[in-house]
């Protein structure tokens, strides 16, 4: 690669032969800016493109009271976020009297299989899982990882109906009590109130 | 005895191919590359196993921080000089037209309306580096929030661009949301309630796909 072309001294006098030169280029330093280019684009890229969880909420009507058909307490599952990434399940009741509320975790062994076992319950019960309607309720304590991770494990278990409810009911408060959550928002959000 | 000469190889190694593999592959870096557009607010998005991919334009962006702070972004340049017309009637401000090519150039911003002008009047780099309040959104009856009155003007701006442009109605403005995955529910859910307040019933939420590994949402 290094050659040096040293002229010869003209001695003899006489023809000067013409070299035959090599028509080989040294690539490596057009390699080097190669990866060199490559390297910038590939971390000013942005590669994955994100993904996007489509929400759709009941839309709001002003001073309009909806009357819902209620649903059977027994075809209900309640799903209560909690701080620190906790979950606090349990079947609908109307009184906090002999309710199981079960506190787990986002885990595969943790709430995916309470909906799952609640699923089958409902199956057994009324003969079709997707009669199963879960209550999905984030206290104010809650991450914003918490509600998407919830409605994930409702796109992977195939909840279809299930919505997120800000009304708390008296378990819901004892729950929040007994984990030490708060229940009220800060000051400041009150749009929620808002009407 | 005649020793046996070994044949000194020459240590230069034909680059040609080498060369090539490397355009080619900077070809396609560059022709594949969308730049990261400059972040207002430092976000970590939580993944989910959504598969639906975000619209490539026509989006509201609505950033929340780690601390609740709101941020807002639109991405059609004509949509955002619409708007600052509406704002500039709206809170009575006075700007230069450099300011509003500033707010033209401008991917996202989130400070209260009446420090607007001092953001647009700072240089990029500047306004890169300044630590931005975030939209307000409180409430003060009878007067909507700053937030509000900015989803109610981007909109009609996005709607009356659209009709100028003679761009079908099904081409509407999607609007997202790209909450940090620490942020508090009740920030965000804020964020949605006073969305609901001016109608928008359907958003999407921004996560990143999630990976084979399934424990990463479990905290351990």
């Amino acid at each position: 690669m290094a050659e040096m072309n040293i002229p010869d001294k003209g001695g003899k006098g006489g023809k000067t032969r013409s070299k035959k030169q090599s028509t080989r280029v040294d690539l490596t330093a057009m390699v080097d800016l190669g990866f060199l280019l490559i390297t910038f684009f590939m971390l000013a890229t942005t590669f994955s493109k994100p993904k996007a969880m489509e929400v759709n909420k009941p839309a709001k009507e002003d001073n309009q009271e909806i009357e819902e058909a209620p649903i059977k307490q027994s075809k209900t599952y309640a799903i209560v976020l909690g701080k620190r990434d906790m979950v606090y399940c349990y079947v609908g009741a109307d009184d906090a009297t002999g309710v199981n509320v079960d506190s787990v975790t986002f885990s595969r062994t943790g709430l995916r299989s309470m909906i799952k076992d609640r699923q089958k319950a409902v199956q057994d019960q009324w003969g079709d899982k997707d009669e199963l309607f879960v209550m999905i309720k984030p206290l104010p304590e809650s991450k914003y990882r918490n509600m998407v991770d919830v409605l994930d494990e409702m796109a992977i278990t195939g909840v279809k109906r299930y919505a997120i409810i800000d009304d708390f009911n008296s378990i819901d408060s004892l729950i929040a009590v007994g984990s030490g959550n708060r229940l009220r928002p800060t000051k400041g959000f009150n749009a929620l109130k808002l009407k | 005895m005649a020793k046996i000469k070994v044949a000194r190889k020459s240590t230069a190694i034909d680059m040609t191919a080498m060369c090539d593999v490397a355009f080619l592959l900077l070809t396609f870096f560059i022709l594949t590359t969308k730049f990261r557009p400059n972040e207002v607010a430092e976000i970590s998005i939580p993944a989910s196993t959504a598969q639906t991919k975000l619209p490539e334009r026509n989006i509201l962006l609505i950033q929340v921080n780690k601390d609740g702070q709101v941020f807002m972004g639109v991405d059609d340049q004509n949509t955002r000089l619409r708007l600052l017309d509406k704002l500039k009637e709206r809170y009575s401000l006075n700007l230069t037209p450099a300011q509003t090519n500033a707010f033209r150039l401008l991917d996202a911003f989130g400070v209260p309306m009446a420090q607007l002008p001092k953001l647009l009047s700072m240089s990029n780099d500047d306004r890169s580096r300044a630590k931005q309040a975030g939209i307000s959104l409180e409430v003060v009856p009878p007067k909507q929030s700053e937030f509000m009155d900015l989803v109610q003007l981007i909109r009609q701006s996005n709607e009356e661009i659209r009709v100028s442009e003679g761009r079908p109605p099904s081409d509407i403005m999607k609007i997202a949301i790209k909450a940090d995955k620490e942020a508090d529910y009740e920030a965000v859910n804020e964020v949605i309630a006073q969305l609901q307040q001016k109608k928008v019933n359907k958003f999407n939420l921004i996560t990143s796909a999630r990976g084979s590994g399934e424990a990463s949402t479990a905290k351990e």
